[in-house]
């Protein structure tokens, strides 16, 4: 018995019915095209992919997250070039998968350029080889099976697109069940080969299912009128392309096939739809982005604005809800959106949901902001996540297409290793695979007495790494008396928050400072704990006058002191204020005062990007000033509210 | 081995129970799922660790074999030993389990393993050149704030604490091998939190926090001055301490697999997770798993209800939070009663 032999069965996992649907689906017809499962951690997702491999005929081959393009695609291999002075393909992964299933685990961990790698041969179906002096091409058609846990952040929707299936995975709520999962799994652990055993004759039923399934669907036929029920559900759920509907269909076959049917039907659409449209349905407007539009905020109070997004949510997704699709993900992703809102609302009273609303704004404008008085608002929390995008300069290089804040460096030594380049200045870090494989074609040119290889400087390759860490952000918060009337901090900290959620996923450092009353104080030096910063935030109490300049002269010591302690970072200012500023830093006017340090911190060359709190009719655009002398990005707060900031910040980089 | 100063005793460490049990847990029950300490800094959470050295079990290994593997064992062994097994060509010899060191500074061709240069170059053969995860199969693997760990390392870390297996495709190497460790990390929390995935992993989870008490308080510096002053004179003095509970440990690794439990137990931990809405089914498992160990730690063959409450304590509280930043409370209380 050998190790990949001993994996927990499959029919042995209890519960999770969708999930394993779904991969038996993927079995019966390959046509269907993957599947994404998305689940907290802890309920065998994992556990059933590895499952899979003893009730099919195809192997699962793993792809793990620290692979190097070499092993993915392919490279020539040393030894044979060597030993026979051939030039031969060591296959890669993308080979050993081809007509197999290809799993990821947490692929939402993956690289980007690993990605792009996979995204190129999944849609050609073709892996070609095009490097160190080997042209080649091979097929390469798979099935990409990816987990993941949604915490850790989200695809892309390229990739996400890539996947013909989705389901979710979630711990089982039933108490039989859970007590079933504990004792199958601690049996199990104390005796694995015999616990096989017993489930095999259960395995072996799930393989000839699905054997019996492969045979049927080579019949199955689709009436063309049901092929138009899969494209109104597909037009219905606002997907863009078309493999949301051909995956429909695919499946249904598969659906077909499994129950012995040769003929399709509708129901067989509908289940398919269910595995096939919840990741791509990404556009229909949920309540939660629409609630937050400031432009439904003119007409309606707010009681009355969650009730007509409701409403018009229901009438976008009534297409496919007339069609009865009595299926889990899409209708319960929208309820629990409206769980969700509900559950919040219940938590606010009223005056605190007038919080967004623009007619209590106008109102208050010209009144007198209150200095001396203090208080604290609470954020309000959604699952918003508002990326910032860092802009790359010079010396960090962008792989093309990507919209996270990756970088490659070729001199950090940090990062992960994912391909290598011919190095053009001094080599910090040597890729010795590549330089090997450089090396190759030479040897016979070369003396080699003592030893196999001989290396001359011209074969030094160097290392490309990877990393998803490095970026640093630094808040700086007009925590004044002004921010506290209209509720603007309480907007202030749920932009934040936002903001937090995406630097929680990027990894990125975090670093705090609020000014008030007659000075700055750093609230959180720069550190990797984004809850401190959430904790920290949430504290902030507002009041007294603005010593914006205090502020600004705060951030540029720590930002400078920090990019002395770490030159690869490119650290982001995000400074939130109305620039009004009424302490000045020595004995000038507060506003020159203001310019002065702006001038300072363009000069250092900090990035920052600058949110403008003013509102209402009065606008004295101090804001913007500041921020054209800061060579700044700048938003007005509402803008980064609304979901216009997707956009925004494509444009930049 | 001699000119190393000698480890501080384990019996030594004043208090700190809590961190102390879940260590001894794991030492009997290697699939815990291993101990993450969280606490102040000098709180003696490394020197808790570097202590258990002494109180580790010998066990059968293959000789010759990087993994260490077990030859009573052939599924979990690597390609190598399953072919010497098969073969009957196996020579064992008995090897202690072992503390290996994961530094913070780690790069990754050092953790998962990497081409062997130098056989390339001389002899022109690819060959693999094992890391640091090799060398923790069947040991613990130890990593000191373990929140500071670049994240790239720490994804390879789920990998393989979640598969039991190093799967390594990089730098023209296309190799397995078993990577079955008890994971024990420490980490201070104001420097940063672990993300909730590999907070999971984790399966006991112990805070620590200094002293309370002043008498206790000096007793940790006198301890502390006797042992700078005289190593040798002050491990000896705890050697039949060391003693006692290396046999407590030994007794309790041979109980474990005679360790009933009720339906009536499955039953509340059930009823536990679902109230408290912990996230996936690991917390289940592993507090089941905790309470039989924790029935023989104390020699008995049956798991009672207090020792359920017992890993509650050690199981949920770091499986409360949701979200990223939510802040996870576990209501005690509620685990009382519903533990009944």
């Amino acid at each position: 018995m050998n190790r990949s032999e001993l994996v927990f069965p499959f029919a042995a996992i209890a519960g999770q019915e969708k999930v394993k649907k779904a991969l038996i689906l993927n079995a019966v017809n390959p046509a269907v095209g993957g599947v994404l499962i998305s689940g907290e951690k802890g309920t065998a997702k994992s556990t059933l992919v590895r499952g899979l491999a003893d009730v099919i005929s195809e192997s699962v081959v793993n792809l793990p997250l620290n692979i190097t393009e070499d092993r993915l695609i392919g490279t020539i291999d040393i030894e044979k070039a060597i030993s026979r002075g051939k030039k031969a393909v060591d296959y890669g992964v993308l080979h050993k998968a081809n007509e197999n299933i290809l799993y990821v685990d947490e692929v939402n961990l993956l690289s980007e350029h690993i990605v792009n790698c996979l995204l190129e041969v999944s849609s050609s179906g073709v892996n070609k080889i095009e490097r160190e002096g080997l042209s080649f091409s091979h097929e390469s058609k798979f099935i990409l099976i990816g987990t993941m846990n949604p915490e850790e952040g989200y695809l892309r929707p390229q990739f996400i697109d890539r996947f013909g299936l989705y389901v979710e995975s979630r711990g089982s709520r039933d108490i039989q069940e859970r007590k079933e999962i504990i004792k199958r799994r601690l049996e199990y652990e104390e005796g694995p080969i015999g616990f096989i055993k017993d489930w095999q004759k259960e395995n072996h039923r799930i393989r000839d299912e699905i054997a019996d399934a492969r045979e049927i669907i080579k019949d199955v036929v689709v009436d063309e009128e049901l092929m138009y029920f899969a494209a109104d559900i597909a037009r219905g759920g606002n997907c863009s392309g078309h493999r949301a509907e051909i995956s429909i269909v695919e499946t249904a076959k598969a659906i077909a096939a499994l129950d012995r049917r040769k003929n399709v039907i509708s129901d067989d659409i509908e289940e398919a739809a269910g595995y096939s449209l919840p990741h791509r349905m990404r556009e229909i407007p949920n309540v939660n982005e629409s609630r937050r539009d400031p432009n439904n905020n003119d007409k309606d109070t707010n009681r009355d604005e969650t009730q007509n997004n409701a409403s018009s949510n229901n009438s976008k997704t009534d297409d496919i809800r007339n069609r009865d699709i009595e299926n889990d993900d899409i209708s319960k992703r929208n309820n629990n959106n409206d769980d969700f809102m509900n559950k919040r609302d219940n938590d606010l009273t009223d005056e605190q949901i007038g919080d967004n609303s623009k007619k209590n704004d106008k109102s208050n404008e010209s009144s007198n902001e209150p200095h001396s008085q203090e208080k604290i608002e609470q954020p309000l929390y959604n699952d918003k996540i508002i990326p910032l995008e860092i802009k790359s300069t010079n010396n960090v290089k962008k792989i093309k297409g990507t919209g996270k804040r990756t970088k490659v460096k070729n001199d950090s030594q940090k990062g992960r290793y994912i391909k290598y380049s011919i190095p053009k200045g001094k080599v910090s870090s040597i890729a010795f695979d590549a330089t090997l494989r450089a090396a190759l074609p030479y040897q016979k040119f070369r003396n080699n007495d003592k030893v196999s290889i001989v290396i001359d400087r011209s074969d030094i390759r160097e290392k490309i790494r990877e990393r998803r860490t490095g970026s640093t952000i630094l808040f700086v918060v007009d925590a004044s008396g002004s921010m506290g009337t209209k509720q603007r901090m309480r907007a202030v900290k749920s932009a934040i928050i936002s903001m937090l959620n995406d630097a929680y996923q990027k990894r990125d450092k975090v670093g705090m400072i609020a000014f008030r009353k007659d000075k700055a104080e750093v609230l959180l030096p720069i550190t990797k704990s984004v809850d401190m910063a959430e904790k920290r935030l949430k504290n902030i109490p507002t009041g007294g006058k603005t010593p914006l300049a205090s502020g600004l002269y705060a951030a540029y010591e720590l930002l400078k002191s920090y990019k002395v302690k770490e030159p690869d970072t490119e650290p982001l200012m995000v400074l939130v204020t109305d620039g009004k500023a009424n302490v000045s830093l020595n004995k000038g006017k507060p506003i020159d005062d203001v310019l002065h340090m702006a001038g300072m911190i363009r000069n250092e060359g900090i990035q920052t990007m600058v949110i403008d709190t003013e509102s209402g009719f009065i606008q004295l655009g101090l804001g913007k000033k500041l921020s054209d002398e800061i060579n700044g990005e700048y938003y007005k707060l509402e803008d980064i509210r609304a979901k216009e900031l997707k956009s925004i910040v494509n444009h930049r980089g | 081995m001699e000119n190393i100063k000698r480890q501080y005793p384990f019996t030594a460490i004043v208090g700190q129970d809590n961190m102390k049990k879940a260590l001894l847990l794991n030492i009997i029950n290697p699939s815990l799922g291993g101990v993450l300490i969280r606490g102040e800094k000098g709180t003696a959470k490394s020197t808790a660790v570097r202590a258990l050295a002494d109180l580790l079990p010998e066990r059968k290994e293959i000789s010759g074999c990087k993994f260490h593997c077990n030859p009573e064992e052939i599924s979990e062994c690597c390609d190598e030993c399953v072919g010497l097994i098969e073969s009957g060509d196996v020579t064992k010899h008995k090897g202690k389990m072992r503390v290996v060191d994961l530094p913070v500074s780690a790069t990754e061709d050092r953790v998962v393993g990497t081409l062997d240069i130098e056989h390339a170059i001389k002899m022109g053969e690819k060959k693999f050149e094992s890391g640091i995860l090799a060398e923790a199969n069947r040991n613990i693997l130890y990593i000191d704030e373990v929140n500071l760990l670049d994240d790239h390392v720490v994804d390879i870390l789920l990998d393989s604490a979640a598969m039991g297996v190093n799967t390594i495709e990089r730098e023209g190497i296309s190799y397995t091998h078993p990577a079955r460790f008890v994971l024990v990390g420490t980490m201070n929390p104001e420097e940063g939190d672990l993300r909730p995935q590999l907070l999971d992993r984790f399966g006991l989870v112990v805070e620590v926090m200094g002293e309370r008490e002043t008498e206790k308080r000096v007793e940790v510096i006198k301890r502390r001055l006797e042992y700078e002053d005289n190593p040798e004179k002050f491990v000896e003095r705890y050697i039949q301490d060391n003693n006692i509970l290396n046999e407590r440990v030994m007794k309790a690794k041979s109980l474990l697999s005679k360790v009933g439990y009720t339906d009536e137990i499955l039953d509340i931990v059930a009823r536990l997770s679902i109230e408290l809405e912990v996230d996936g089914h690991r917390a289940d498992i592993t507090m089941v798993k905790t309470a039989v160990t924790n029935a023989a730690f104390n020699g008995r063959t049956k798991v009672m209800k207090e020792d359920l409450l017992e890993a509650a304590e050690l199981v949920l509280p770091h499986r409360m939070r949701r979200r990223p930043f939510e802040e996870g409370v576990l209501d005690f209380e509620r685990v009382k009663q519903i533990i009944g």
